[in-house]
């Protein structure tokens, strides 16, 4: 059985695969904006950025486990939580544009939480808003692999509800603070998810476009 | 249900009508790209003027009418298109 603290360094770790693959994905996108000025992959990468920024945050923050000198402030915690919950904001505003497009009502679902979660801890709200971007992320994907038959969506779908069960065990992690294996667990679900995320990417950076400064 | 054309789509649309339809290889004309373009005369007089100063289309003058055909960086635009769309189109969005 792993200690706590190796627990720690591997939570670590993979916080930092988290940064590189969000940074990668962010980075595609921000080439698909360059060439096309599109907004959506404006929004796709705009989340990623943020995302992959959230998880440096909390994996520097992770870093203070593990060496004792290290001491982060709770609010250095918020900030990395805040700055994910950001991530699947611009994840899910990306498919509410999207909807709004189409002539179709999905921006009201998108205000539902703003309303009823006031009075909840900081933390919590954050955990629990980051479960339903991605929750909505996910319905929305799984709308458009409807309507595309497109089997990279459904991994993409698959993805994202990884990272959505990833965000909910990160809430549960939090009302039991003394199971360490719950946010160890909460960090490999998500990279889980990530990883799948990745997948596009990779098939994108197979194909070597070499295709800057066209538009 | 019908759906908006985002601008980069209307141009991804003019451009591959231009490639596709040069069958002879002498250009497309005005008529045929506003059948596939589905858009007003004003609308692609404009937009074509924009292509050809972009250098993503030729005008190739005639005597009469003048015809289009799309370029290198043309092409390029497009797979670049198709790649994007196709990375947008994974995480269900729309380019």
């Amino acid at each position: 059985m792993a200690q706590p603290a190796n627990l720690e360094v591997i939570g670590d770790v993979l916080q930092f695969i988290g940064v590189f693959v969000s940074f990668s994905i962010a980075y595609v996108a921000y080439r698909g904006v360059r060439q096309t000025q599109s907004s959506s992959l404006t929004r796709l990468a705009t989340a990623f950025v943020f995302l992959g920024l959230g998880f440096a945050v909390e994996g520097v923050v992770g870093l203070g486990q593990v060496i004792p000198s290290l001491t982060f402030s709770t609010m250095v915690v918020v900030a990395g939580l805040l700055l994910e919950t950001m991530g699947y904001f611009f994840l899910a505003f990306s498919h509410a544009i999207d909807v709004m497009i189409s002539k179709k009502m999905g921006v009201a679902l998108l205000m539902f939480p703003v309303i009823s979660l006031t009075g909840a801890q900081l933390v919590d709200v954050l955990s629990i808003l980051s479960f339903y971007f991605v929750l909505y992320g996910v319905v929305e994907t799984v709308y458009s692999y409807v309507r595309t038959r497109k089997p990279d969506t459904l991994l993409i779908a698959l993805g994202l509800a990884m990272i959505g069960i990833g965000t909910f065990i990160q809430w549960l992690s939090l009302l039991y603070l003394n199971v360490d294996v719950l946010s160890l667990l909460q960090i490999i679900t998500k990279e889980i998810g990530l990883l799948i995320l990745f997948t596009p990417v990779l098939r994108f950076t197979v194909g070597g476009a070499k295709l800057d400064g066209i538009v | 249900m019908a759906s908006y054309r985002t601008q980069v789509r209307i141009i991804a649309d003019v451009l591959s009508t231009a490639r596709d339809m040069n069958i002879e290889g002498n250009g497309v004309g005005v008529t045929m790209l506003l059948r596939k373009g589905n858009m007003s005369y004003s609308r692609m007089s404009k937009l074509l003027s924009e292509l050809v100063g972009s250098g993503l289309i030729l005008e190739l003058s005639g005597d009469k009418i003048s015809k289009y055909m799309i370029s290198d960086k043309g092409i390029q635009f497009l797979e670049a298109y198709y790649q994007f769309e196709d990375f947008a189109q994974s995480f269900g969005l729309r380019l």
